[in-house]
Parts: structure tokens; C-alpha cells; sequence
């Protein structure tokens, strides 16, 4: 499923040399053409542009065998019919980076799992640019690429090579690419079918090369009746070598009025054995084949033996490993096969497809397994491989592969097909198009009842899996706990053959419920089915998954310790940084996380710095209720400085964003509270009380779940009236949460009731009643460190009311009264200020721009990459630089010299 | 933009086996001077260059592709 990506240092193996004996079987050393491709790639880009046979493909791969000395060469051959971006940057990307990794067809690059075709190309860009040689890209068969995406990105490509980097495309056609700007400065060079023919001294060289007797007439007739058409004269020679009479054979060529390229293959085959001729017959309906699957097509044994001597007879037949143990044929004759295949054993054609189906997918290639089988006309079987695999596409972050494989489907066959729209809906969730991925289960769920029995339950459980990924998305999350239990019941009876699959299904269930028992305020059980999510993740290999779970771990897990929750969200972010996933949404909870735990322990720089890379890779579409909790903790972190504007707009950004939820978010009555708090601590009490009265009309509606919570809106309550200099009023509204039973309420909203019934007290006369506050208050916060409270309610008057010797909690009122003094407080952290790590130079580019005002994306802009890059970029150079943000690393790049003018 | 259904004649360079003829099979062949005309019906612009495709990739030479005026009348 991959595109084949070879880099030439490798490829030695098959390939001709001056003298050796592939020359003597069609190959000839060209020097003019070789010549010719020098002049061509000192523009930086060369388009090839011939149809097929004109020897476009042995050209380059000669070329590029001759000039490894000289500079590096990546070669990529576009995979046929080629509809995915993203594995074919992912195979550029392959070819350029590895240039010394023989390559196996079926190497997923691990690395670039999880990149989407953007992200892949600008990798691509990177990578060029980072190369300290010249560097050659050549791309082959790019008349293969069907992908409009893929070529408007190569364009952009294009248009970003860097100096010494060259770009070569071969194509059967002009390619479909803006090239004009280039072609004025003149920075195009053109091979066209003309430069490819050979000539006729070429042509007697290439048969005295092949050891074949041929008169000049003889040797001047093949040249004028195949005009040095590549393929043709490479037919004629493998022919002709084995022949009898050669003049006879000419003769007979030049006389008949057959078009050539059929009449050549034709004679070819003809002179095969018939075992031979069966294989080649058998096995053209795969692009690319085995020894193994070769034996399988032809039904006998020794099909490898055949390829390899094909291969060394020249006979269009293409190693495309160093090991030699994948082929293929090349296209010209690949078509002619399949023809002859189609006209004479039509009716084998459907049994031959559903074996190398069975085969692919046997292999894990579910890609070519589903292509066989719709070729085979068995669409059920192809719809369900589809439905069966859709999970795993979409944890393995390979959405487009679903995309690409439903086009191959007829519009509308989703219709019949259950399999089909569950494949759609899939997809259609994951693209956020959530009112599609709702017709498309409906769809699905109105055919269940006509399945067969046994795969009813199969799909009902795949159904209310995708049904709860929709419902948490929506933030409907009571549905969610319903689809829950469904699928808890269906799952009690597994079949064997089941297990693995369901393991899958059931750990996705478990990472959306526990998602959504985060939100909905079921802390306990959020933690523990997501604990249980990631560990099922591991046990059945789905990384992306565990991370997924381990990543949402982190909020959850303050019901533990606040410390353990910022633990947890660590490690999430470690496991991910593993894995290359740093950037994508589904860390962000995790790096909220961190950083919200470490605002209410007071580290409010090492907040920040958390949550500005959590807000760097979140995606409101993707996770809108982690989202919420992110503008949350950007409130707290500007309510706990003081800030009191900017936690306004940060806890009414948090309110919009949970007002878009169908549900009801476990944070409402908290944001709701601390928004109207800190719109009092502003000066505006009218606000605050409109906040508030927005809200009280919704607490039935909120259920018991959320009772607790209400001590949020009672301590807002006491802000007004303290702001409003009614302090008795305060300490009315704080008996409802005082007087509570305390697992009821929350510890750190009771920390806040008693700072606030302390400053009440305070300003009513009561010394010794505010300083019984303050230690109530600083005995519930030991435990977990909870100094954000105190910086929240600006209580450094209250706690000064109380005397030191008077406190059992010495040690952390001392640095809570450092922290309200605004010095900084111990971190857990470890800063590193030691020499810098080497910049690569796409990060030195990037830091280049530190210095100006241009934001990120226009950073992205200016340096023509996708904003992931530059944040990319931005964080390993804030991390090499020991910097905590774009100030302090423009700080630090001067100190160290990186921004001065000579390096470029 | 819709190129309508009509009768097509493309001319190829050379006589085609049935191979390679087997790739034409909604038109007609006939052999004139050396050359192979493929007459038929095309439906649509898709038809049209499917049929152009598969001229490319058995690396035929195409001569000539024409559609025969008048054709679209019969077409309801």
C-alpha cells in the first residue's frame, strides 16, 4: 500500500555497469542522454515527458547510479492509480530520509504515522532544505498521481526548493504543474520523446552490445521500423537473441503492418516457456507480487526462480527491493497481460482476484484486499473488510486511507450496504462533519435487523461505537452513557475470531466514556475506565489509542492527588512525544492538564508555559470540551495573577465554548462562579449578577452530579457582595457551602469559602474569626498544595491577621505569602541553562523571525510551512535554548550569538 | 462543458491484434493502408478519454481522433 520509494546508493543489485552482462541484454550505457540529464538537472527543475516504452525509467535509474558520487539521490516511483496524498509524501519523505534503509514495500514508516498529507509535504520541504549536500528528488510515473491535493502541494514544493536542491518529474504526460514562473527565469529543463530515441549507431551499439549478428540492412530496417523507440528495440533484442534466423526475424517485422509494441510482446511471450507465459498471464492483475503470491496466482511452485531470471533477461520485469523479492512488470506489459488475460480466461479472472484479495489481506495489505475484491464483483466482502478496518484507520491516524478506499465504491452503494455506511460514517466523523456521519449511521443501523445473525451483533456493537464517538463529540453526554451500557451487554458473549476486533472497539468505548465522565463530573470513573482504556490499548498494540486515553488520564486523576494528575499528564505527553504525536489534539488535555495542576499549585510561569503548548496543538473542532477546560485554566491563570480583564475574556471564552455543547459540562457552575468573581473583582457587580442569574434557572437541569458544584456559585455570590461592601451578605451566601458535608464539595472551592468568610470576617471586626478562616482554608489546601485560591481571593490582608505561631501549616503559608508578594515559587521543574543542543537550520530560519512582531502564522506564511511546523520549530528552540518564551529564546539566541547576520 | 453522446472514428497507427483490439470493445475495427480506424459510439467525454487512455498505455500511436457530425439527432 505504500508508493515504492528506492534511494540509488542501494540499488545496485540488477543494475547495469559498462560491460556487464544486463548491457547484452537491452540495457545500454547512453552517454549522450546521460549527458543530457547533467546539462538538464543544473536547472532546478527537469521534466521527462514521453509516453510509455521510451525508456524514461532506465534513463533516470542509470543516471541516478552514475551520480551518487557526486550528490545524494532520492528516488521515488509513484505507486499506480495513486490517490493518496498522504502515502505518497510519506513516500517522498521515506526516500529522502533514508537513503542508506533497503526498501521493503510494506514498511509503514512509523515516524510519519499519524502526519496528514500537509503536514507530510512540509516535512518533506524540511528535510530538503536541512540537507547539507546537493540533493537530487526524482519522481517517477508522476502521471500516476490522481491526488489533486498531492499536486497542488508539489507545486508549493516547487516553489520553495531550496538552491541546491533539483527536482525531477518523468511523466507519460506534460504534468499537470504551474511551471511557468520557473520557465521565465529559465529553471526548466525538458526531455522529450525525441531526445529519448535512440539513434541508429546507437542501435547497432545496443545489438553488438547483446552479442546479436545482424547485417547494417538488417540492423538499419529494425531502426527505421521501431524509429529507436526504446521499448521496442529492447523487445526486438530479447527476441532476437534467442533466435535462429535474425535476419528472418527483421524481415518479418518489417514487413507485417502489426503495430509494434503488441507484435514485440507478443514474440516475446511466444518464445517464453509455457509455464512462464502462464505466470506472467496469471499474475499481471497485481501491481506488484511475490514469489509467494505469484505461486498462489499460478496455482504451482517456482515462480520466484521465474521472476528473478526474467528480471535478469531484461524482460520488463523490475526488482523493487535490493533483496529481489518483490517485482513488477513494467506498465507497458502489465497492460498487454491483462488484456490477454481478460480475453482468454475471463472466467478465471473473478477466482484470481479473490485470492490475491485473500492474500493481501492475510498479509495486512487491507488496501490491495479490498481493491481485489470489488474487482472481483464481491461487494459485501469488500464493504465489510472496510467496515472492519475503518477503527483502525482512524487510530492510526490513516484517515485518508478510508477516503481513498470508499472512492472506490460507486456513489451511493452505502444505500445497500451496512458495512459501507459505517465505513462513511467513520470517515465523515472524522473529517467533523458530524450531521453526515449521523445520516450515514442511520443508514447503517436501519439495516442491522436484514444482516445475518451472527454478523448482527458485529455490527450493532460497531454501530453504538461510533454512535458514542458521535454523541461525545456533540457533547450529548447522558447518550453516551447509554450507548455505553448497550455495549457493555453485547459484548458479554465473544466469539475467538471476535476478541481482537471487539478488543479494539471496546477500548475506543471505554476512551469516549471516560472522556465523557470527565466532563459530565464522575471523576472516579472516568479515571479508572480511561486507566483501563490505555492498558487494553497496549495489550492489543494501538499506540495511538493509549495515548489517546492516557492523555484525557491526566484531568481526571486530581480525585487522586493534584500532584499524581500533573504526573499523569507527563507522562501522557512523554508517551506521546515517543511516538511523534507532541503535536496533535489529542495531547492537548494532557498538556492542560499539567499546566492547569501546576496554576493551583501556584507555578503560574510553568502553567503558562504548558498551557501556551497545549493551545498550540488543540483543535476546538476535534475536542471542544477539552477546550473548555483550556480556557478555564488560561482564566485561573490570569484570575490568580491578578489580571482581572483578561480572566473575564478567558472565563467567558470557557462559557461560549460550553454553551455549544449539547450537554451540560461538569465545569459550568465553576466557570459560570469565577466568571462572575472576577467580573466583580472588575468593578462591574451588575455583570456578575447577570452571570449568576443566567445560571440559577439551570440547576435542576444539572442533576444531583453536579450539587457540589453549586458551592462555585455561592462563593461568587459572597465576591459580590464583598466587592459590594456587604460582608454580612458574604458570609450569608457562604453557610450553603460551609454548612455542607464536605465530600460533597470540593476541596479547593472549600478553600475558597473560607478565604472569602475570612475576608468577610476581616472586614467586619472579627480578627480571630478570619484567622480561624484562614487556617480552615490552609489546612483544607495542604494536602494538595492548593495555593491558587489564595491568589485568586487576594488574601495576603487575611493571612496577615493570622499569627504565625497560631498556624500548624507554617511552611506553606510561607510560600503563599511568596507567591502573593509575586515571587516566583519552587518548581518541580528543572530548568535547563547549560549549552545549547545544535539548531538544525529550519529551526535556526524560524528563530530568525523571533525578533519581529510577525505572529506564528505568519511566520508559517513568510517560510511558506504549515503553523504545526513553525510550532514545531518554535518549541524545540525554546527547549535547546532553555527559554521559557519567545522573549527570554530572542534573549538567549543573542547571548549566544545565533542572531547575528553571516550564517544564512 | 458536456461533450454529447456521438460516433467517434480514431485512427491508429499499424493493424491491432485482438489483444490489443480486446481494448476497444464497444467499437467497430477496420484496417485501411496500414492504419486502424476504431469507429463507435462514445457516450460521454469520460468514454472519449478512456478510450484515449487505453491508446496511451498500450503505447499505440494515435493519428487521428474525429467525431462524425450529425450523429447528435439520433440521440433523444
Amino acid at each position: 500500500m505504500t508508493s515504492m520509494a528506492t534511494t540509488q546508493r542501494e540499488r545496485h543489485t540488477g543494475q547495469p555497469t559498462p560491460g556487464d552482462a544486463s548491457v547484452a541484454r537491452g540495457l545500454l550505457e547512453r552517454a549522450d542522454l546521460l549527458q543530457q540529464l547533467d546539462r538538464a538537472v543544473t536547472k532546478r527543475v527537469t521534466v521527462i515527458s514521453a509516453p510509455p516504452g521510451s525508456g524514461k525509467t532506465s534513463l533516470l535509474r542509470a543516471w541516478a547510479d552514475r551520480s551518487t558520487e557526486l550528490r545524494r539521490v532520492a528516488f521515488v516511483s509513484v505507486k499506480r492509480d495513486q490517490q493518496n496524498a498522504q502515502q505518497f509524501w510519506s513516500a517522498v519523505l521515506d526516500a529522502i530520509r533514508n537513503p542508506a534503509r533497503p526498501t521493503d514495500p510494506k514498511a509503514q514508516p512509523a515516524a510519519t504515522a499519524g502526519l496528514d498529507a500537509d503536514q507530510l509535504a512540509d516535512a518533506a520541504l524540511s528535510e530538503l532544505t536541512d540537507q547539507v549536500e546537493p540533493v537530487v528528488l526524482i519522481i517517477d510515473d508522476l502521471h500516476e498521481l490522481k491526488s489533486a491535493d498531492a499536486l497542488t502541494q508539489l507545486e508549493r514544493l516547487l516553489t520553495m526548493l531550496p538552491g541546491f536542491a533539483r527536482l525531477v518529474l518523468s511523466s507519460r504526460r506534460d504534468p499537470p504543474i504551474k511551471l511557468h514562473q520557473l520557465r521565465l527565469v529559465g529553471q526548466v529543463a525538458e526531455i522529450r520523446a525525441g531526445d529519448l530515441r535512440f539513434t541508429e549507431s546507437e542501435t547497432r551499439e545496443l545489438l553488438a552490445a547483446s552479442g546479436i549478428g545482424l547485417s547494417d540492412a538488417g540492423a538499419a530496417a529494425l531502426y527505421q521500423r521501431t524509429e529507436g523507440w526504446a521499448a521496442g528495440l529492447r523487445l526486438a533484442v530479447i527476441s532476437l537473441s534467442a533466435h535462429p534466423d535474425p535476419e528472418r526475424f527483421v524481415a518479418e517485422f518489417s514487413g507485417t503492418d502489426r503495430a509494434i509494441g503488441e507484435y514485440l510482446i507478443a514474440e516475446m511471450l511466444e518464445r517464453q516457456p509455457t509455464e512462464v507465459q502462464r505466470m506472467l498471464l496469471r499474475t499481471s492483475l497485481v501491481d506488484r507480487l511475490n514469489g509467494d503470491l505469484a505461486d498462489l496466482l499460478t496455482g504451482r511452485s517456482g515462480s520466484e526462480q521465474m521472476l528473478l531470471e526474467l528480471e535478469d533477461a531484461n524482460a520488463f520485469v523490475v526488482s523493487l527491493d535490493a533483496e529481489r523479492t518483490w517485482f513488477r512488470y513494467h506498465q507497458l506489459l502489465a497492460d498487454f497481460l491483462r488484456l490477454e488475460l481478460r480475453r482468454t480466461s475471463a472466467d478465471e479472472l473473478g477466482d484470481l482476484h479473490r485470492r490475491a484479495a485473500r492474500w493481501f489481506a492475510d498479509h495486512g495489505d487491507v488496501v490491495e484486499a479490498v481493491r481485489h475484491t470489488l474487482a472481483a464483483g464481491d461487494w459485501p466482502d469488500a464493504a465489510r473488510l472496510v467496515a472492519d478496518h475503518s477503527f483502525r484507520w482512524v487510530l492510526e491516524g490513516q484517515a485518508e486511507t478510508i477516503d481513498a478506499v470508499l472512492q472506490a465504491f460507486p456513489e451511493g452503494a452505502s444505500a445497500d450496504h451496512p458495512d459501507l455506511a459505517l465505513a462513511h460514517a467513520a470517515a465523515e466523523l472524522n473529517h467533523g462533519r458530524l450531521e453526515d456521519a449521523a445520516t450515514q449511521l442511520a443508514l447503517a443501523e436501519s439495516h442491522v435487523q436484514s444482516a445475518p445473525p451472527a454478523r448482527r451483533r458485529r455490527l450493532s456493537v460497531a454501530i453504538a461505537s461510533l454512535r458514542l464517538a458521535l454523541a461525545r463529540r456533540s457533547g450529548r453526554f447522558s447518550e453516551v452513557i447509554e450507548q455505553v451500557n448497550l455495549l457493555d451487554a453485547s459484548m458479554s458473549d465473544e466469539s475467538n475470531d471476535q476478541i481482537a476486533m471487539d478488543s479494539e472497539l471496546r477500548a475506543v468505548a471505554l476512551l469516549n466514556l471516560g472522556i465523557v465522565e470527565t466532563w459530565s463530573g464522575r471523576l472516579a470513573d472516568s479515571e479508572r475506565h480511561l486507566a483501563e482504556g490505555a492498558e487494553l490499548a497496549r495489550t492489543i498494540g494501538r499506540p495511538y489509542l493509549e495515548v489517546a486515553c492516557r492523555a484525557h488520564q491526566g484531568f481526571p486523576s486530581k480525585t487522586v492527588s493534584v500532584a499524581t494528575a500533573r504526573e499523569r499528564g507527563r507522562q501522557a505527553v512523554a508517551l506521546a512525544e515517543r511516538y511523534g504525536w507532541e503535536d496533535r489534539p489529542i495531547v492537548a488535555p494532557a498538556l492542560g492538564a499539567v499546566g492547569g495542576m501546576a496554576i493551583w499549585m501556584g507555578e503560574f510561569d510553568e502553567g503558562e508555559r504548558w498551557l501556551r503548548r497545549a493551545w498550540e496543538v488543540a483543535d476546538p473542532t476535534v475536542d471542544p470540551a477539552a477546550t473548555v477546560l483550556l480556557h478555564v485554566a488560561t482564566g485561573m491563570l490570569h484570575a490568580g495573577r491578578g489580571q482581572q480583564q483578561s480572566a473575564v475574556e478567558a472565563f467567558a471564552a470557557a462559557a461560549r465554548m460550553e454553551s455549544q455543547l449539547s450537554g451540560v459540562h461538569a465545569l459550568a457552575p465553576r466557570i459560570t462562579g469565577w466568571l462572575a468573581a472576577a467580573q466583580a473583582r472588575l468593578g462591574i457587580p451588575d455583570k456578575a449578577r447577570a452571570t449568576l442569574t443566567g445560571f440559577s434557572a439551570e440547576p435542576e437541569q444539572i442533576g444531583l452530579i453536579y450539587d457540589g458544584q453549586m458551592g462555585a456559585i455561592y462563593n461568587a455570590r459572597a465576591v459580590i457582595c464583598l466587592t459590594e461592601g456587604d460582608p454580612a451578605g458574604a458570609l450569608d451566601a457562604l453557610q450553603g457551602v460551609l454548612d455542607a458535608t464536605p465530600p460533597l464539595v470540593p476541596t479547593f472551592t472549600v478553600v475558597e469559602s473560607h478565604l472569602l468568610a475570612g475576608i468577610a470576617h476581616l472586614s467586619l471586626g472579627g480578627r480571630s474569626a478570619a484567622a480561624a478562616a484562614a487556617e480552615a482554608a490552609l489546612a483544607a489546601a495542604e494536602p494538595d498544595r492548593l495555593m491558587f485560591p489564595f491568589a485568586m481571593t487576594q488574601a495576603a490582608e487575611l493571612l496577615n491577621a493570622l499569627p504565625r505561631h497560631e498556624t500548624a501549616h507554617r511552611a506553606l503559608l510561607a510560600d503563599i505569602v511568596d507567591l502573593l508578594r509575586g515571587e516566583p515559587v519552587p518548581s518541580v521543574e528543572r530548568e535547563r541553562l547549560s549549552q545549547p543542543e545544535e539548531l538544525s537550520p529550519s529551526e535556526l530560519r524560524v528563530l530568525r523571525y523571533l525578533p519581529t512582531n510577525l505572529t506564528r502564522p505568519e511566520i508559517a506564511q513568510e517560510l511558506y510551512v504549515s503553523i504545526n511546523t513553525v510550532n514545531t520549530h518554535i518549541r524545540n528552540l525554546y527547549s535547546k535554548l532553555g527559554a521559557r518564551d519567545r522573549s527570554s529564546a530572542v534573549q538567549r539566541a543573542r547571548e549566544l550569538r545565533l542572531l547575528s547576520t553571516g550564517r544564512s | 462543458m458536456d461533450t454529447p453522446p456521438g460516433l467517434y472514428t480514431i485512427r491508429i497507427r499499424g493493424r491491432l491484434g485482438a489483444t490489443a483490439l480486446s481494448a476497444f470493445p464497444s467499437m467497430e475495427c477496420e484496417l485501411e493502408r496500414g492504419e486502424t480506424v476504431l469507429t463507435g459510439m462514445l457516450e460521454d467525454r469520460s468514454a472519449v478519454f478512456g478510450v484515449l487512455g487505453q491508446i496511451e498505455a498500450l503505447g499505440l500511436e494515435l493519428l487521428e481522433l474525429r467525431r462524425i457530425p450529425g450523429t447528435l439527432d439520433q440521440c433523444p
